[in-house]
């Protein structure tokens, strides 16, 4: 559908609710995907998916129905059952109303690409391709997915806001291995002109080679490198934890930190419409996005907070968006390396989960290269281990940062930190 | 849905494709959620869709839409062609043997959820909510009701029609206390079942809102964990967990492949080793049973139309096979799938999913406490915490619900923070007794990630207690 066609059917959605409040939301997703593995396309995808999302309320109460029914003939019954789901709710004494008439949304037209788009199969294929005739020749193994992803939303409010917002993406990850050794890379952009990805190739074969007869790591203190996956890998779990309810609750590492220091003062975390990677410019009820800083120079400066939160204590109302940016510096791993006189490069962690989630301790494993670093050398490849940390305090030690790269959140940089003792598991 | 299956495969036929099937689904959601005593969310979903795979020189095209509009029905199985056209020269697909499927299953529902009425939902949800929040400590709480029924037909260039009806059911809760800085939580962990009302009223839910708020508020009291090196006592919905992750997911026939070397992971398991490699001590009996009543994997035939079967991953401490699906099934040196293919939902490539399998309780009248009984000591453990496990899927690290220290075979004091650390074969080997079958519970998961794209899916374990001999115990403070 055009943006006519589904402003039309979100504005008809809230019109034919009836109801003293409604929000309609539609969303338009096409995803086409190549995956491999063992050196041979494993999966071939073109998925297309649309569906509708009615809330309706009356002043104290709320519902919401679903359907991926999505045309205007379908939405009297739609709207029918959204009124008879709202007959049996119950009263939220937490109820508000859409968000009040008069909404300034920013168009953000750079989020989209034609040709990405329209991409047909071709392309994917032959860049799955180029990675697995890479790894094939050197006898590797290769894996890994290539996807093109083509989404549109618009939504409605009974208060007369209505907006439209599109945005495409495309992103290639792919390990190559050899027995224990191997290597990943993670690509994104909004174009898919913007990726080398034959280059991508020969680099990660390179790694590959470089990783061969790992041994463990031995006791001692390390300053920790982490490649620009790696630190996006700890720095995911800030959104899950930085609002403003759970941190009233007491439940959480953010709790009575609004205002203070929660990192070093060389870390700035925020969020930017018009970045690298464009963001949406509202939330699913309607609220505005806008550029905001969540921590500026290690002080936390906001958390996202529902509406209800928002007016029971004062702060600005504001949703967590999908992007996410972190500052960094000058130079490549490879620069950040030749300033580390003993430590250890992390490529990639894997299957981090919360150990204490109220000091927000992790635990994760290593994964597809891991390097003893010294005298500002790679000097071998060393096996995957264990580690319990906790990232703000690593954040808290940062020595160097190295410059952001494009990841499929936004901008993200390859991190030093200051020394850490292993085993990193007490 | 028949009808759209049966003409989409006469579609799929007429553009010459080698194989072909169509999976068209009707997915009715309901969910009611109660955040700190309030309503938070009452939703209704229903979704459709049809995903139509095609095998052309080998290679695989799949493509999908939602709703049952024919235009884009006809659209996607033109895509599907046209993508599995374009993989030419790098498709090695070919699929084991089947005999054709036709037939209807109807998993086991007494009292459809989605007919009982929403206020007697709120009002059970209300209570419970009343019941974890009556205590000031406790300063965050969710309770939830979660309801599907799933409708699918699928239809292949065989010849093969398959429907089933199955009807979800999982009702789940946490309560989090706050106390001296520190906040920690207990939750109903029972998880999904195949099955209706009845699960609701026989899994005790009810009662649950009392118990995580004592149960909570006990452990943000309790002393921390002490380290070292000690023995375990597991219950049942713990190990539920451990096994998904360290026998489950390694025992899948795709990583051993290395299809999931991007993302899931490999396997610390070679294809060789089925038949001979040492898991675990002789006790050690898991069995793979996707017929397994009330399990959330028994969906009488998965997504290859591959019927459920029942089969051991290990007996008597030794690896037996991998899960399988039709396209692995000959690569590891099967002849047939084991039947563990299945997508998230009908806009999904089905993929190798665990079966729902279970560590054979014993039948010899022991009781927890009879194990607990014979350790010096120990940490007694029940539900699941905090989970952490290698690519490879053998260096793992695990925390629980709730803890008791355990001193000359007695529980002597509460604890909290524990997490322990192990590899999967000296941790399966450590394991020396089991309590009776009496002691066995389930736990049905709807969240296993895996695959790129990501698809969620659905799978139950069970056991009963195990004594797990000379584990790693640290860290979790």
């Amino acid at each position: 559908m055009n943006r006519k066609e589904m402003l039309d059917i979100v504005q008809s959605a809230v019109k034919e609710a009836g109801t003293r409040d409604a929000t309609a939301e539609l969303t338009e997703n096409r995803e086409a995907s190549v995956r491999f593995g063992q050196n041979r396309i494993t999966q071939n995808l073109d998925i297309f998916r649309r569906e509708l999302r009615l809330t309706v309320g009356d002043g104290s109460r709320k519902a919401t129905v679903n359907s991926q029914r999505v045309d205007l003939d379908s939405l009297p019954v739609l709207a029918s059952e959204a009124r008879a789901l709202l007959q049996t709710s119950a009263v939220d004494p937490e109820y508000m109303p859409p968000v009040p008439p008069g909404q300034n949304y920013e168009s953000i037209p750079e989020a989209w690409d034609e040709s990405t788009a329209s991409c047909p199969a071709a392309p994917r294929i032959e860049a799955a391709g180029s990675v697995i005739d890479t790894a094939s020749a050197l006898g590797y193994e290769a894996a890994g997915l290539c996807r093109m992803t083509a989404a549109k939303t618009a939504l409605c409010t009974s208060t007369g806001n209505s907006v439209f917002h599109r945005s495409t993406e495309f992103d290639m990850s792919f390990t190559m291995d050899r027995g224990l050794a191997s290597s990943y890379r993670s690509l994104s952009g909004t174009r898919w002109d913007d990726l080398d990805i034959p280059q991508a190739a020969e680099e990660v074969a390179c790694e590959v080679s470089m990783d061969m007869d790992a041994v463990d790591v031995e006791p001692g203190e390390y300053r920790i490198i982490l490649e620009p996956q790696a630190t996006w890998n700890l720095v995911m779990f800030l959104p899950w934890l930085m609002n403003a309810r759970s941190a009233d609750e007491g439940v959480s590492v953010f709790s009575n930190m609004e205002g203070k220091r929660i990192t070093g003062s060389d870390i700035t975390i925020s969020s930017s419409l018009h970045g690298a990677r464009p963001g949406r410019p509202f939330d699913e009820e309607g609220l505005p996005a806008s550029d905001i800083t969540w921590i500026e120079r290690g002080i936390v400066k906001n958390l996202a907070c529902d509406r209800f939160t928002a007016k029971k204590t004062g702060r600005p109302p504001l949703f967590f968006p999908s992007t996410l940016d972190m500052n960094g510096g000058e130079g490549t791993v490879a620069d950040l390396v030749k300033q580390v006189d003993r430590g250890i490069l992390i490529r990639r962690f894997w299957y981090i989960r919360f150990v204490d989630q109220k000091t927000l301790k992790l635990t994760g494993m290593t994964r597809d290269g891991v390097f003893l670093v010294e005298n500002g050398k790679i000097v071998k490849p060393l096996r995957d281990f264990r580690w319990n940390w906790r990232p703000l305090e690593l954040f808290s030690s940062v020595e160097i940062l190295g410059k952001a790269v494009r990841m499929s959140p936004g901008m993200i940089p390859p991190v030093v930190t200051g020394p850490q003792t292993y085993p990193f598991t007490d | 849905m028949k009808n759209i299956a049966q003409r989409t495969v006469d579609n799929l036929k007429s553009l010459g494709v080698d194989y072909g099937d169509v999976r068209c689904e009707t997915v009715k959601t309901e969910n009611t959620g109660f955040r700190n005593a309030r309503l938070e969310e009452c939703d209704v979903r229903e979704t459709q869709g049809v995903g139509v795979r095609v095998l052309i020189n080998g290679a695989w095209g799949f493509s999908a839409c939602t709703g049952f509009k024919q235009e884009d029905i006809d659209t996607a199985a033109a895509r599907a062609v046209e993508i599995a056209r374009a993989a030419g020269g790098r498709g090695k697909v070919e699929l084991s043997d089947l005999d054709i499927q036709q037939g209807v299953y109807t998993g086991p529902c007494e009292k459809d959820p989605l007919e009982v009425s929403r206020e007697d939902k709120i009002s059970i949800l209300q209570k419970i909510s009343d019941d974890m929040m009556a205590d000031d400590r406790i300063k965050s709480s969710w309770a939830e009701l979660w309801f599907e029924n799933r409708n699918r037909v699928i239809g292949t260039t065989r010849g093969d029609l398959i429907e089933t009806d199955l009807t979800f059911t999982q009702p789940s809760l946490t309560a989090t206390a706050v106390s001296g800085g520190d906040a920690q939580s207990r939750s109903f962990q029972d998880g999904a079942r195949i099955a209706g009302w009845e699960w609701v009223e026989d899994s005790g839910f009810a009662r649950w809102g009392e118990k995580a708020r004592e149960e909570a508020l006990l452990k943000v009291l309790a002393d921390e964990s002490p380290s070292g090196e000690m023995d375990l006592l597991l219950d049942g919905l713990h190990l539920s967990l451990t096994m998904h992750e360290s026998v489950g997911h390694p025992t899948e026939s795709d990583r051993a492949l290395g299809w999931e070397a991007n993302m899931a992971g490999r396997t610390f398991l070679k294809l060789n080793d089925q038949g001979s490699l040492k898991y675990g001590s002789e006790k050690v009996n898991f069995i793979a049973d996707n017929t397994l009543p009330y399990g959330v994997a028994s969906w009488g035939w998965d997504d290859d139309l591959v019927p459920g079967q029942k089969w051991y991953t290990v007996k008597n401490g030794i690896f037996q096979q991998f899960g399988s699906v039709r396209e692995t099934a000959l690569l590891i040196g099967r002849d047939s799938s084991t039947g563990c293919c299945r997508a998230m939902n009908a806009q999904c490539f089905p993929i190798n999913r665990q079966p729902n399998f279970y560590l054979d309780p014993a039948d010899n009248g022991v009781s927890p406490e009879d194990l607990a009984s014979e350790i010096d000591h120990g940490i007694w453990i029940e539900g699941r915490g905090s989970f952490s496990i290698d690519q490879r899927r053998e260096n793992f690290q695990f925390g629980g619900d709730i803890f008791w220290e355990i001193k000359n075979g007695k529980k002597v004091r509460p604890l909290k923070k524990v997490i322990y650390r192990s590899k999967t074969p000296v941790f399966w080997g450590s394991l020396d007794g089991i309590a009776d079958k009496r002691y066995f519970r389930t736990m049905g998961l709807l969240t296993c990630g895996k695959g790129e794209p990501m698809q969620s899916a659905r799978m139950t374990h069970g056991a009963s207690y195990g004594r797990f001999r000379g584990i790693e115990v640290g860290g979790g403070r």
